[in-house]
């Protein structure tokens, strides 16, 4: 027994065996530990209604802070549209290849403009929200869902401008405008598999974060945003089909297939599209859980 | 109001019927990792720009070196069903971060932790969303504890009622008092009747009134057979609410007994303020 000063007293400790014991006769549960990987989906199944809590509740954070609100959510793909317009539709002509060159445009800004607001926040998921993190206990993969989720609710509006320009510039409303909630759908998918494999990585090294600006800026010239890929890669068919099958690049092709007459659907790019959501979604998913236990450490 | 409990520990084997354990602590570390703090050597008698110089390159230096941080030196201890224990000790003794180790919130180094049902913490700096009004958050809170929706909405009123911030509630918590968010706090988590409580420091925020109503409201949870921990710099805080105290000090446990009488033997470790009523050695130096 050790003495303390004032003759209060520390009682003997049970050895590491007696305390597992003790715990194992009661019915304890062991903390610390990440759960099954399959208990641990259930438990996000089972709290998804928290997890839209989250997602309104970010996404209602993000507008309060504006005076105007959600009316950026309208204006800023707008004036975004128009400053690329600008730039690449007027001064640097990359509008070759492309009849309907502001429908192109638009949707490719409000496409990456959503995969890009997803990466850039949703890998801060977890280091940004440290205090919430160590306040309240659970599944650590609901934080970098609802951010994604988040940034899809505040891409609506954008979505709806979309629909507007696509009538503005003569698109006919087709039957194959239903596949648009399909294509973004898909998108979501992958935004939220690489946001938390990012989330992850940014939890073991923070340094990681100052790349994110620069890849996403990579990933915006490399995407078809403002160019056709088909257009100006037509002599080189392997970077062509690369190009346009990555993750960032493919959601841009899925919206224009679904809302463009001169982008006729072409299955097997839906294919790869549900190949790759299903792929990132439940990869990133694994790798996000088997760090489950060290989110809020340091 | 302190029930005195048996300061010993059960015996593992003889685990006896009545005395159920709820969380067992047993040989937990806890280290944190720091980046690029490190003692900076005392300051050169030339400091002169020279110096200046080079010690922006140390710096430069420094920042790829890691230092750990041994918040928590193997504690082990083992609470009950129906204890109201709490922990205190000085700035940084590792009390609350034993704490958060306990609501399974920073995973030990070393060591195991097991507890029996949910825990919830609730800290003054459990950061709920500033920016958010007082209703978002009993959303978020509350669906955080485990309870679902509809649940919230079923308790809403009450919460609100409890909290005691009134219209106040649809503003968002950044424009709250101190007070009026850890009033708040505590309500929420509360509300959950959790298996165990813990208390981090909320107690002091609020005025008379509602600190009789916050410990009429503990002492309902310790009676649904749920533990209660409190962390608080408060020894009338500890003596008022608990029956058993744990004393941290340097990240070690010094002592674990009946809070009466390890509050009295913290206390004359102290400073000398005001005589303490009965101090049972006289005060200690003040590293102890």
């Amino acid at each position: 027994m050790t003495s303390a000063p004032g003759g209060a007293s520390l009682p003997p400790a049970l050895s590491a065996e007696e305390a597992a014991a003790l715990a194992k006769a009661h019915g304890l549960e062991a903390l610390g530990g990440r759960p099954p990987f399959g208990t641990y989906v259930r438990t996000l199944w089972r709290r998804r209604s928290f997890l839209w809590t989250l997602s309104s509740a970010d996404a209602a954070e993000k507008n309060s802070e504006d005076r105007l609100g959600v009316i950026w959510t309208l204006l800023n793909p707008l004036l975004l549209v128009v400053s690329y317009f600008l730039i690449f539709g007027l001064l640097l002509d990359t509008k070759r290849g492309v009849q309907n060159f502001i429908g192109f445009l638009s949707i490719g800004v409000v496409v990456f403009g959503f995969s890009s607001a997803a990466i850039t926040k949703g890998t801060k998921a977890i280091v940004g929200n440290l205090g919430l993190v160590r306040a309240l206990r659970f599944p650590r993969a609901l934080l970098p869902l609802s951010v994604t989720l988040s940034e899809a609710i505040r891409t609506l509006p954008a979505m709806a401008v979309l629909l507007v320009l696509m009538l503005v510039t003569h698109e006919p409303v087709g039957l194959k405008w239903l596949l648009l909630p399909v294509a973004f759908a898909l998108q979501i998918a992958m935004m939220a598999g690489l946001v938390l494999m990012g989330a992850r990585l940014l939890n073991i090294s923070r340094d990681i974060g100052n790349l994110i600006p620069v890849a996403i800026r990579l990933l915006r010239y490399l995407s078809g945003v403002f160019f056709s890929i088909d257009h100006y890669a037509r002599h080189h068919p392997t970077w062509r089909e690369i190009l346009n099958l990555q993750p960032f690049a493919l959601p841009n092709t899925l919206v224009r297939q679904s809302l463009m007459t001169e982008f006729p659907i072409v299955w097997q790019f839906w294919g790869v599209g549900a190949l790759w959501a299903v792929g990132l979604f439940a990869g990133g998913l694994w790798l996000f859980w088997r760090d489950e236990a060290k989110y809020g450490r340091a | 109001m302190a029930a005195p409990e048996p300061p010993e520990t059960a015996p593992a084997s003889a685990a006896a019927g009545e005395r159920r354990p709820s969380v067992i602590v047993s040989g937990v570390d806890i280290t944190y990792r720091v980046q690029g703090a490190k003692k900076s050597p005392a300051p050169s008698p030339e400091d002169d720009d020279e110096s200046l110089f080079r010690g922006l390159f140390r710096r430069g230096r420094d920042l790829a070196t890691m230092q750990t941080v041994e918040a928590v030196k193997h504690v082990s201890f083992v609470a009950y069903h129906g204890e109201s224990i709490g922990i205190i000790g000085r700035n940084g003794s590792g009390k609350s971060t034993l704490l958060r180790a306990i609501a399974g919130l920073i995973p030990p180094t070393n060591g195991q932790i097991w507890i029996s049902g949910e825990p919830s913490l609730l800290g003054v700096n459990a950061v709920l969303m500033s920016k958010l009004t007082g209703e978002r958050n009993i959303y978020v809170g509350g669906q955080a504890l485990g309870l679902t929706r509809a649940q919230v909405r079923a308790r809403f009123e009450d919460i609100v009622e409890f909290s005691g911030i009134g219209e106040a509630v649809h503003r968002p918590m950044r424009t709250y008092s101190s007070g009026q968010a850890a009033r708040l706090r505590f309500a929420i988590s509360t509300a959950a009747a959790p298996d165990i409580l813990m208390i981090d420091e909320a107690l002091a925020t609020g005025d008379a009134d509602f600190k009789e109503r916050s410990a009429a409201r503990v002492a309902e949870i310790r009676e649904q057979a749920s533990t209660v921990f409190l962390v608080s710099h408060s020894n009338a805080t500890v003596r008022d609410l608990c029956d058993r105290a744990l004393w941290m000090e340097k990240g070690t446990l010094l002592a674990d007994g009946p809070a009466e009488e390890v509050v009295a033997a913290y206390e004359a470790t102290l400073p000398k303020k005001k005589p303490p009523a009965k101090p049972k050695t006289p005060p200690a130096p003040k590293d102890t």
